[in-house]
């Protein structure tokens, strides 16, 4: 029995704090979990804070328009100081490692055998070949806010745009049955010429009139550098 | 019962349930005020995502949908805000990026359930080595709407576990508990003292936990 650590635990979820990990016995079990199950009871306590809604949504706005490339790097980040900085960032960063590799394999079969047409990979859906370099596209004058351009390096084709200031980069391939897209320029989406589906400018799908909705459209790296835009693909024919 | 405290404050219980908020400062900053809403995911966003009602057109749907459905499933689980917030959030750093829109809404929500679920338990493996509370079957994102503040799953079994209580056991933890007041609110709400307001409140949550059916 740790009749401390126990107490102490239950004062800080009393104080709304982050409660102190301690060496816990079987014998406090029952005790934690009656005093969560009563905490967990409070009026209005299971709403999530506006401000904590708004922030995770920019991180993840961030980390799946690849902000962060690196993605393991620091994946469960607050903007919020937190009580106990330090040690969140340590188990979170290998706690999301073991939860992504223990969840990851299952949900790429469960949501992508049966419901899309393409199947394949179902990990990140930026497209970094295993052989890369940075080649140019369009000039940065070429490439002004708002505007698009395709382009065709021979092994990837796709659409960049620039939107808000931020580069970004799209395969031009539709995920149904790989038609290439067409630029809609006014609409500001990307046509599939065989079976009407379109997407958005960022992949994302727009309408489709299939029975199972396509992927949205692979990311690609993007950089701007020297007055250039460059894609991250594979080398080859120009 | 209502008495003066030694602070010459009033004590009522009602006094007490926003306790948290004062409790020097440590419930941090009060909600946000109503500008933020121009900034919540998707709300300048175009409305032309006309992809079957089944489906969630982009993963900022997929986001809107349920983070409140899987915070209010952590909370019930942890008991406060800040392990609540990062099991939240890690639930969704893990499962968006491989996440398919492709999938149905049903499948999505599975899917979000089977990451909190693995979430949660390598939060009690880290900080306590004992999986104090789980996900079960029974928990899914889909029993209350999303705007209900606790589910009734929660509130019904915190007063199933009270009113199996002696009277003095109930008042003292709906006070500290349920109602936040400090112990010495408690103390004076109920009239007894400061000292064995605490010994009151060890007691009764002990034999709370004693209880068959106190599992989480």
């Amino acid at each position: 029995m740790s009749p401390w650590g126990a107490r102490r635990f239950v004062a800080d979820l009393l104080r709304g704090r982050r409660p102190r990990s301690f060496r816990a016995q079987d014998a406090d079990l029952d005790e934690l979990r009656a005093a969560i199950t009563l905490r967990a009871a409070q009026p209005g306590s299971g709403v999530p804070r506006e401000e904590f809604v708004a922030d995770l949504h920019q991180r993840l706005a961030d980390q799946l328009t690849g902000k962060h490339p690196t993605e393991d790097a620091e994946p469960v980040r607050s903007a919020r100081p937190m009580v106990d900085t330090t040690r969140r960032r340590l188990v979170a960063a290998s706690s999301l490692a073991a939860a992504a590799a223990a969840v990851g394999a299952v949900a790429d079969h469960a949501l992508t055998t049966r419901t899309s047409p393409t199947g394949g990979e179902a990990g990140p859906q930026t497209l970094v070949p295993n052989t890369g370099q940075w080649r140019t596209v369009a000039t940065s004058a070429d490439l002004t806010e708002g505007g698009v351009q395709s382009f065709d390096l021979g092994t990837v084709v796709g659409f960049v745009s620039r939107t808000g200031g931020a580069l970004r980069a799209v395969s031009g391939v539709c995920t149904h049955l790989g038609c290439r897209l067409a630029l809609d320029a006014p609409g500001r989406q990307l046509n599939c010429p065989c079976h009407t589906t379109s997407f958005a400018l960022d992949g994302e799908l727009l309408r489709h009139q299939l029975r199972v909705a396509p992927p949205a459209l692979p990311q690609l790296e993007v950089r701007e550098t020297n007055g250039s835009v460059q894609i991250y693909a594979p080398p080859g024919p120009a | 019962m209502a008495r003066a405290t030694g602070h010459g404050r009033a004590s009522f219980v009602s006094a007490c349930t926003r306790a948290g908020d004062r409790d020097g400062g440590r419930i941090l900053e009060d909600r946000v005020p109503d500008e933020r809403v121009a900034d919540e995911p998707g709300a300048g966003a175009p409305l032309l995502r006309v992809v079957s009602d089944e489906f969630y057109p982009d993963w900022e749907a997929v986001y809107r949908d349920n983070v409140a459905r899987v915070y209010r499933l952590m909370f019930a689980k942890v008991g406060n805000r800040p392990d609540a917030e990062d099991l939240t959030a890690e639930v969704f750093t893990t499962a968006l990026r491989p996440l398919r829109v492709s999938a149905s809404a049903a499948e999505v929500r599975a899917y979000l359930l089977a990451t909190a679920r693995t979430v949660l338990a390598g939060h009690w493996r880290r900080t306590l080595g004992w999986e104090v509370t789980t996900l079960t079957d029974e928990d899914n994102l889909e029993a209350a709407p999303a705007d209900t503040p606790t589910s009734a799953d929660t509130a019904g079994r915190a007063a199933a576990m009270l009113a199996q209580l002696p009277d003095s056991y109930r008042r003292i933890l709906e006070l500290r508990f349920l109602e936040s007041c400090s112990v010495r609110e408690a103390a004076a709400a109920m009239g007894i003292s400061l000292t064995y307001a605490k010994v009151l409140q060890h007691r009764a949550l002990r034999a709370a936990a004693a209880l068959p059916e106190v599992s989480g």
